[in-house]
Parts: structure tokens; C-alpha cells; sequence
């Protein structure tokens, strides 16, 4: 605590409040269930449309879960994730009532991305000679959604999460794979690591017994 | 010595130590959390975090409320606009000063 304290002091008291609400936020590993989950659920209905033929039963029920199903999992998971939290968690996590979403904050990282995408899609016309537009695209999904990992994480387990996405995406530019089956493994492969890494944190959570209150 | 420096000595004492500035800034950031919540939070140990939340409400910078979420007790925390204010204010003196 010493050595952290005088750390503390230094630093402007709204980045000390958003570093100790990311890591509280990611203490049960719930967020990182729901998006890996979101990830394979994306990743198995992009398999399925290479697989099956156009038309046959399992890729009409592919193109529902990915219109509506992926949609609906990403568009409740704060609600999903708040309910478990207060109906089951609530001993081991505590209670907090956040503030409503800062919709500046929102524009800021919906800009980044923008720009990042923009960024990608400017460097693979430049570089459309010598490299193949669908490797540009894995690599640079793959890289970008590593470093969105990483900052917006800000944990230890998600910069490993970051990289591991970014050399994958790296693996599969050069591979020679066609997009659609480098998306699927690139996504499944990020949801497995999300899913897994989310489940140990949560099971983990789980058995530590609850501590007394005060 | 400059004026923005001599501003330092009006630091408020209460929320300079460093575990009660997590406190404030945490409950600064949110609507209100329980103790629970807090102590995971900022890593305090269970006294250690009584101690000091007592003393953020004795300076009126905090209030605490017991209360019941089904059968499980909480006790809330959420920051004082008095709270509040001494935070702004520190954020201000640190920003200039440093």
C-alpha cells in the first residue's frame, strides 16, 4: 500500500477512479464470458455458411443467429451481466449504481475506431501491389481489435488477449486463407481465449469463500 | 515561490491521504457503491476501509446508508456535494501546482 501511495498522489483522482472501476468491472470475468461467447456464437455462423450449401436448413438458421441472435447477445449483456451480478454475485462483488453512459466518452472511441479502420484501409490501398487486399484485412482486423483489447482492458490477461488476437490475424494474412474462413478462425479463436480466460476468473471468484462483511 | 505552488498548503487534508482519495475518487465516478464494492475496489483491508470511511463521513464528504438488497445487508456510500466540491477543488490545486 506504501509504495502505491505516494503513486497515487501524483495522478489526477479521474484516472485513479477509472483504473479501479476497469478492474473491478472485470473481477468476475462476466463481460468476458458474454463477448467470447458472442465471439464463437459469430465465429460458428460464419463456418456454417462455408460449410452448408446457400439455402439448406443450417445456414438459413446461421443467417437468423447472425442477424439477430449476435445483435441481441451484444445489445443485452450489460442488462444480463447486471442482473447476475445483484441476483447471485452480489456477496462477493458488492453493489455499485453506475452513472449513465458518458456520450462523450462514446463518440471519443467510436472516432478511434473510425480513424483506425480508415487508417487500415488507406495502408492496404497503398500497399494493394504486393499484398493481397483479404490479407490486409486480417491482419489489420486482427491488429486493431488486439489493441482495442488492450486498451480496453487494461489488464494484464487482456494485453496478452491483444497480442495473441494481433499475431493470429498476423498467422492468417499470410497463411493464404480466404476471408471468410480467416474471419471464422480469427473470431473463434478470440472468443475461445475470452470465453476460457473469462470462465477461470469466474470459477475462480466462485469457490474463494465470501468474506465477512465489516 | 510561485502562487500556484503556495496553493498546495490549501489542500484538504482528509481526502490527500492516498487511500481515502481512491475512496472519494471511486464514489466520485459513481452513483453509489457498497462497502463491498469499495474495499474490492481499492484493495483496502476491511478495517482499514471502516476507518477511513468513517472519517470521509465525519467530514461530511461521504454519507452511508444501511439498508437491504433481499436478505443481504449493504451499506451504501455515495459522495456528498460537499464531497464533491473538496474533490473538484483538489483536482484543480494538483493540476495547477504539479
Amino acid at each position: 500500500m506504501h509504495d502505491s501511495s505516494s503513486r497515487i498522489l501524483e495522478q489526477n483522482p479521474d484516472v485513479i477512479a477509472n483504473r479501479l472501476i476497469q478492474k473491478a468491472q472485470h473481477r468476475d470475468g462476466l463481460p468476458e464470458i458474454l463477448i467470447g461467447l458472442a465471439f464463437l456464437i459469430l465465429a460458428a455462423t460464419m463456418w456454417v455458411q462455408l460449410v452448408f450449401p446457400q439455402g439448406s436448413q443450417p445456414y438459413k438458421a446461421a443467417i437468423w443467429v447472425l442477424g439477430l441472435g449476435v445483435p441481441a447477445l451484444m445489445l443485452s449483456s450489460q442488462w444480463i451481466i447486471k442482473k447476475v451480478r445483484r441476483k447471485f454475485l452480489i456477496e462477493k462483488v458488492g453493489f455499485v449504481a453506475m452513472k449513465p453512459v458518458n456520450r462523450k466518452r462514446a463518440y471519443i472511441a467510436v472516432s478511434i475506431a473510425f480513424a483506425i479502420a480508415v487508417a487500415a484501409a488507406f495502408a492496404a490501398y497503398l500497399g494493394r501491389g504486393s499484398f493481397p487486399p483479404t490479407a490486409w484485412l486480417l491482419a489489420g482486423t486482427g491488429i486493431g481489435g488486439g489493441a482495442l483489447m488492450v486498451l480496453a482492458g487494461r489488464l494484464p490477461r487482456f494485453a496478452v488477449g491483444g497480442m495473441l488476437m494481433a499475431a493470429t490475424g498476423i498467422v492468417l494474412a499470410f497463411s493464404g486463407v480466404s476471408l471468410e474462413l480467416g474471419f471464422a478462425i480469427l473470431y473463434g479463436a478470440i472468443g475461445l481465449l475470452l470465453f476460457v480466460s473469462g470462465t477461470t476468473v469466474f470459477l475462480i471468484l466462485v469457490c474463494k469463500p465470501a468474506e465477512t462483511k465489516e | 515561490m510561485s502562487a500556484k505552488i503556495q496553493r498546495l498548503g490549501e489542500i484538504d487534508r482528509v481526502i490527500h491521504e492516498p487511500a481515502r482519495l481512491m475512496i472519494v475518487a471511486l464514489l466520485a465516478a459513481v452513483e453509489e457503491a457498497d462497502f463491498q464494492y469499495v474495499r474490492q475496489a481499492t484493495g483496502l483491508t476491511q478495517g482499514n476501509l471502516s476507518a477511513h470511511l468513517s472519517k470521509l463521513e465525519e467530514a461530511g464528504y461521504i454519507a452511508i446508508e444501511k439498508t437491504f438488497r433481499g436478505k443481504y445487508p449493504l451499506t451504501i456510500c455515495r459522495l456528498s456535494e460537499r464531497g464533491r466540491a473538496i474533490l473538484d477543488n483538489y483536482r484543480k490545486v494538483i493540476r495547477a501546482a504539479l
